[in-house]
This record gives structure tokens, sequence and C-alpha cells, in this order.
């Protein structure tokens, strides 16, 4: 994927887990303060990208800043696509 | 008459409510009590149990932590509340311009940032003794729930506990406890499982499959989950899939297949109840209080009293009530326990949700509502969630609210009224954001008081406004949910 289509791919999971649009795509959206995502929605979204996005994860693996913002957690997407690749 | 002045029962004195507490817990109703708020409880219980994979974000851990200041509307002039930050001086002023004195706080002299409460408190020799002697005096230690932590500082002061050890407390506040403790006592359970290793947890989801499938969704829930953590909604047999792979992946990796989660079916819903009971030392037990509960996606948003119920649905409540206290007792808990329930859609009760054998956000609005709820008005505790980039003041917040914030008088004649129930959570995280140089999120612990419903709702939406004058208050659904109960 290129840089584009993570972050689209990226939206679709958020609202999926949101259950709502996102509608403001920017890689510096801030995923916990500005889109509200809170605890209990962090291993669901987890779930989702693995599910669209073809990755597997380790949960207790993380760290919290690849989950900072939008453009954040598209690096972590096209890195761990690029080791599995 | 709803809206008239409510005299305070006695200023200067315990609240009946918290005397009955401190009656149950200690046989004597003028014992001083020393609170310690450790809301973060469920973290220490949880430590040495396998949940959920947990990608363990401590989102609000500064927030979370202030939130033991909701402990000062609870505590009588006479009893202590141990606080990490001294309450705002603006805020105390305002919390006392109701005739009541508050608590005498209690700081820990030393204690790193991130430790909790209680390791504060080890860690300081100065309040040691100060505790140290209040145990000699005859005062109890209440905590919220007692952890190891919590136990450890009754010790090294001698300060005792009002309730049972950490052992106790911990067993009793399992998940996995609560739903056989309802089965062995006869009440309607919630349909669903306790698993005790991933081959059970496989087994209960894959029993399940031909529901998910069909569209029912499935909860399943750590036996020590955080609030607002440890639970997970699964929507679709895909999901149900992906959670077990995670499950089994960290269970391969590790070589440990334990696992404490129970699985339930995600019951259609009137709506969420939450009731508490009192279980004393001679396992007498009392039903203080019942009231709606409002949850987003099983997360806690605010309560709401009276609730919708009739008296079947009470009388139904009152019998689970003495069932769960006698069972706790039996077991050898005594104290303080909030227990959730749901009204099915079906109109069935399912009485027990989860118990809480601790005290819950409910057991500190007991003191202010006796104080400022009349009889026949509604209320609803809530908080409001506010972006913000600088710390705000209390004296900002209140001019933005405005006369139905006043505590000091009989209240607006239309019968509305707010009461700031804890503001150190405001400015929280203001620290961390500000090392960061980022916005943050703050909130404000309220309690609304109206008439009927459509006031509160009204109460709500005026509340709203005014805060966002100060900030972008979160978008909260608890309007929709007031309006549509009153329909």
């Amino acid at each position: 994927m290129n840089r584009p289509e993570t972050v689209e791919a990226i939206g679709k999971c958020l609202a999926e887990v949101l259950k709502h649009e996102v509608t403001d795509l920017g890689e510096d959206v801030r995923l916990f303060d500005d889109l509200h995502l809170d605890s209990t929605s962090v291993l669901e979204l987890l779930m989702v990208l693995e599910d669209n996005v073809g990755l597997e994860i380790d949960p207790e693996n993380l760290d919290m800043d690849d989950f900072r913002t939008i453009g954040s957690l598209a690096d972590y997407v096209d890195r761990n696509l690029a080791l599995r690749d | 008459m709803p809206g008239s002045p409510v005299t305070t029962t006695a200023a200067n004195t315990d609240t009946r409510y918290l005397r009955a507490i401190k009656t149950a817990l200690t046989g004597d109703p003028d014992t001083r009590l020393v609170l310690l708020c450790n809301f973060e409880v469920e973290q220490q219980w949880a430590r040495g149990h396998i949940g959920l994979p947990d990608p363990g974000f401590a989102v609000s851990a500064p927030l979370v932590q202030r939130m033991e200041e909701l402990g000062a509307l609870l505590a009588g002039p006479d009893d202590f509340l141990i606080l990490r930050t001294p309450l705002d001086p603006g805020y105390r002023a305002y919390a006392e311009s109701a005739g009541t004195a508050l608590p005498t706080q209690l700081v820990p002299e030393n204690g790193a940032e991130a430790q909790s409460t209680a390791e504060a408190v080890l860690a300081s020799p100065q309040l040691l003794r100060r505790l140290s002697e209040l145990g000699r005096e005859g005062a109890r230690l209440l905590p919220m729930g007692v952890s190891a932590l919590e136990q450890r500082v009754a010790e090294v002061c001698g300060l005792p506990l009002a309730v049972p050890d950490a052992a106790t407390c911990e067993r009793v506040n399992s998940k996995i406890y609560g739903r056989r403790l309802v089965e062995a006592a006869g009440l309607r359970p919630v349909p669903g499982q306790c698993c005790e290793t991933v081959a059970e947890f496989a087994a209960a989801l894959t029993r399940r499959a031909a529901a998910l499938e069909a569209g029912s969704p499935v909860v399943v829930k750590d036996a020590f989950g955080v609030s607002g953590k440890g639970l997970v909604l699964l929507e679709s047999p895909v999901r149900a899939r992906r959670l077990l792979t995670m499950v089994q992946r960290r269970a391969e990796r590790r070589g440990d297949d334990r696992l404490e989660v129970v699985v339930e079916d995600w019951l259609p819903k009137a709506f969420d109840l939450n009731y508490q009971v009192v279980v004393d030392r001679d396992g007498r037990v009392e039903l203080d209080f019942v009231k709606g509960a409002l949850t987003e996606n099983g997360v806690h948003r605010g309560h709401v009293m009276p609730p919708d119920l009739d008296a079947g649905h009470l009388a139904e409540i009152g019998q689970a009530a003495q069932a769960v206290g006698a069972a706790l007792y039996a077991d050898g808990f005594t104290g303080v326990a909030g227990i959730d329930a749901i009204l099915g859609a079906n109109g069935l009760l399912y009485p027990v949700l989860e118990i809480n054998a601790r005290l819950n956000m409910s057991t500190y609005q007991g003191s202010v509502t006796e104080r400022f709820l009349p009889p026949e008005s509604t209320a609803l505790a809530k908080h409001y969630t506010l972006a913000l980039t600088a710390p705000l003041t209390f004296e900002a917040v209140r001019s933005a609210l405005g006369p139905v914030a006043d505590l000091d008088g009989p209240g607006p004649a239309d019968g509305r009224r707010l009461v700031i129930t804890c503001f150190g959570t405001v400015n929280a995280a203001a620290d961390t954001a500000a090392a960061n140089a980022s916005s943050f999120q703050g909130r404000l612990h309220t309690l609304l008081i109206a008439p009927d419903r459509a006031g509160l709702a009204a109460l709500d939406t005026t509340v709203q406004a005014a805060l966002s004058q100060l900030s972008d208050v979160r978008p909260t659904s608890e309007t929709t949910a007031l309006n549509r109960k009153e329909q």
C-alpha cells in the first residue's frame, strides 16, 4: 500500500471501531485526544487492523507512541507490512 | 414540593448516610474514618491474573487518581481524606459554602508522580506518623477497595482497616466469583460461562458461533477488568476468531494456558442499573439505593436517580441484594458493595451483572444527594469531558456555570441546580500535556438536580453550552437517553 492507501485503510478501521465516519484523516489527528478512542476500543482497533490490513499484532508488545496520531499509526502499519513482506 | 430548599440535615456533622456506613463497618456511628480513594484498585487486583490481551496504554492515569477528591463530599468534618494533591482552595471554599465543613486533608510529603496514593503514603514518614496517631485514637482506614498496598498502609501505621483484608476483597471482586455466586444463590444469571483456560474460552466462543452469525453480540470480560478496560464486544464470528487467535498466540508464546474471563450474551436492554448494599459486621444487609446507570459500550457515563422501575422490579432487587449480601458475608466480606444489573428489553430483570465489593462511584454521591436532592426531584450524576490547552481556574468554571451552581442558598426557583463534586480532574492531565506541548482532556464531575427528567435534560444542555465557553465539550449521549426515558 502507498501512504494515502494506508491512511485510508486506517480511516476505515477507525470508523468501524468508533461507529462513525472519520472525516478528518490528517496525519496529525490524535487518536485519543481528538478522536476519543478509549482504552476499551484499542483492543477492538487492533482486531480490526488485523482483519482489514492483514497485520498480525501482539497487543502486549506495543509502543503507545505508535498509537498517538493517524500518522504514527500509518508508520506502524507500513513498517509491519514491510517486515511481513 | 420539587425545587423547595433542602435544609442541610445537620451542618458540620455527618450525613445520616455516612453515619449508617460507619455503624455498619465499625459498630460506631462516630468512628473517624481515613478515606483513601484508590480508584485504580482493580489494576492491583488484576496483577497475577491473566485476562484479555492488554495494550497497556495508561491513557488517563493522573485523571483516575485525582478522582480521589470525590471523597471530600462523602466524608464528614471529623474524618480525614488522603490526597496526592490538596484540594483547590477555590473549590474547597465553594464546597464549604453550603455550611458543611470538609474532612481534614492529609497529603503525603513524598512520592513519585507515577506512584499510587498508597505507595506515596508508604514513602512519607511524617504522614505515616500522623496516621499512627489517628490509629491510636480509634480511627479506621477506609480505602475505596483494599489491595495489598492499602493493607500495607494499615499494617505499617497500626491504623486498622474498616473492611476485610486484601485477599478477601480481591477474591470477591472477580467476575468469575460473581457469576458463581449468582448461580449458587439461584438468582437469574446473564447467559454465559466462566473460563479459566484458553480451551474453555475457545469452547465458550464455539458455543456462541451460531448466535454471533445470527447477529447476537457476545461480550468478553476480564475477571478483574479495570473500569473502562478489560471488556470487548464481539459482534461477528470473524471478530471472535480474531480475539481467540490473539489469546492462543499469547498462550503458546508464554507456555501458559490460564485465562480468567467470563463470556456472556450482550443482552438487549431497557437500561442499566446500579444498587448498593452494605453488609455489616454481624451480617445484616442493607440496600442503600437503586440508580439508573448510563453506560456507553460498557463504559460508565453516569447515574440517574430515581430509576424507572416498577414495584415488582424493585422488590426483586431487594431480594437479590439480600442474597448477594448474605453470600458475601458467608465468604468473609463485610462493607460496601455496588452491584450492576440490567433491565432487559424483554422486561426481565437480570439482578447481578457484576459485583464490585468496594466503594463505587455512586457511593460517593450519597452524602451529596442527602444534602441537596429535594424529595420527589430527580438527579443525574455525570462528568463533562473538556478539551483543554491550559489549566482552568475554579473561578472560571464557577463563573461560566453561573447561579445554578450556587450552594449557599435555596437554589434557583425552577428547582434546577448543579453541584460540582470533583474539580481536580479538570486539570489532572495538565502537567503531562505541558511536558508534551499538547492539549489534554479534563473532567468536571457534577450532580445535576431538577424536578423531572425533562428538566434534567434541559439543565444538561445548558451546562454543556456554558462549559463550551471554556473548552470543546465532548458531545455526550445523556440528554438523548434522558429524553428517551421521559417518553
